[in-house]
């Protein structure tokens, strides 16, 4: 790959996705994309990006976006977040609803660890939750969708107890049982896009995914997740992830890294 | 802080040198078994911390030593976590029954060694 298709690649992974493709992540690029080339029935990545820069973007330019995403992932990643999330927020939410119903969105899913986990917390609890799992990457959300992990996913997070409890072998791999299944919803969704409908969630988990973000596209981001947060809801992000320079709707939780409430600023603005 | 320590018991000489470059780098001191009676007469002169164990060995097998280990006084402080090529799910179900803390499915690497390790609170 050229240095100017290169520059073209991380001019449209901001553009599409929002996502920063650091100067040094070029061999990278070409790592990732070439899967994606014989894919599609290119000979070379030259190949398809000659033909991806000749026109619009439809779903090849989506498949190279995707392909350089970050996927990195997995089961209870900073474990004391699902057990905050289990033992601290969802009794406290629930107790707050009529309907004891509580709206979760993993925005940014990658193949789906974070939901499972978070729903392998609140079927221990017992708590009635609706789990919504978004990704920008088609590929992923399949993944998660499907629900097969691999046995060094499966491992990276989670006991063997909690392994046994919840999924089942198949061949090399381990599947999730239909309880847990059941319990996430997955869809494709772009973070860049304004919320086009009312749905409200009282939990957001967004780890690990502002911090790759183009600085230029993050407050636009967390004013949309803002927008579809209810305004007693938490925003829950990496542990050390901060979002004070992007935006004034949210401010940290004192002495709980990674968890947000809205600002006064931000709450209600209808009421 | 005392330095925590850990055993690694396998009939494999290049499993247990894998898994001894991953658990120093995590800070632990390590010690060597070849198999489950050498891992028995380790543990009467010195119970470590963290045992990691491989299931078939010659002499003592792995459920053998942990149910001999667990009978033994003091020998339900350490943390065990079984290590072996087994993926049956009765067969981990049957480890975990008979005292092991966690179950690790060969192969591993340094991220699911420490995850493991965390989730039973060894690090």
């Amino acid at each position: 790959m050229t240095q100017e298709d290169f520059d073209r690649l991380q001019a449209l992974m901001a553009s599409r996705a929002g996502f920063r493709l650091g100067r040094d992540r070029i061999n990278l690029a070409e790592h990732r994309l070439a899967p994606v080339a014989r894919r599609e029935g290119f000979d070379t990545v030259e190949a398809m990006l000659g033909t991806l820069w000749t026109r619009p973007v439809a779903s090849l330019g989506w498949a190279v976006i995707e392909a350089l995403l970050n996927p990195e992932t997995w089961f209870r990643r900073d474990r004391a977040m699902f057990d905050t999330f289990a033992t601290e927020l969802l009794p406290a939410i629930a107790r707050a609803r009529p309907d004891g119903l509580v709206r979760v969105w993993s925005a940014g899913c990658s193949s789906g660890q974070e939901a499972y986990s978070l729903a392998i917390g609140a079927l221990d609890t017992g708590t009635h939750v609706e789990i919504i799992a978004t990704d920008l990457s088609q590929r992923a959300v399949e993944r998660g969708r499907s629900g097969v992990f691999s046995a060094f996913e499966i491992q990276r997070g989670l006991s063997a107890r909690t392994m046994l409890r919840w999924f089942d072998r198949a061949d090399d791999a381990w599947v999730t049982r239909p309880a847990l299944r059941d319990a996430v919803r997955f869809a494709r969704h772009n973070l860049m896009d304004a919320p086009v409908d009312a749905a409200r969630f009282d939990v957001i988990f967004c780890r690990h995914v502002l911090g790759d973000m183009d600085p230029q596209k993050r407050g636009q981001v967390v004013d949309g997740l803002e927008r579809r947060l209810v305004d007693d809801g938490v925003l829950v992000l990496g542990t050390d992830e901060r979002i004070d320079g992007d935006t004034i709707a949210f401010r940290p939780v004192g002495g709980r890294p990674g968890l947000f409430v809205k600002a006064p600023s931000a709450l209600s603005r209808a009421a | 802080m005392d330095v925590r320590t850990c055993l690694i018991v396998d009939d494999s000489r290049i499993i247990r040198k894998v898994a001894r470059r991953i658990v120093e780098g995590l800070g632990f001191e390590v010690d060597e078994a070849a198999d489950g009676i050498e891992a028995l007469s380790h543990c009467a002169g010195l119970m470590p911390d963290v045992i990691l164990l491989d299931w078939n060995m010659p002499v003592m097998d792995g459920l053998t030593f942990l149910r001999r280990l667990r009978a033994t006084p003091g020998g339900d402080r350490p943390k065990v976590l079984f290590c072996t090529i087994e993926t049956a799910p009765d067969r981990i179900a049957e480890a975990l029954s008979a005292g092991a803390d966690d179950y690790v499915m060969k192969p591993f690497d340094s991220e699911i060694l420490h995850s493991k390790l965390s989730e039973v609170g060894a690090v």
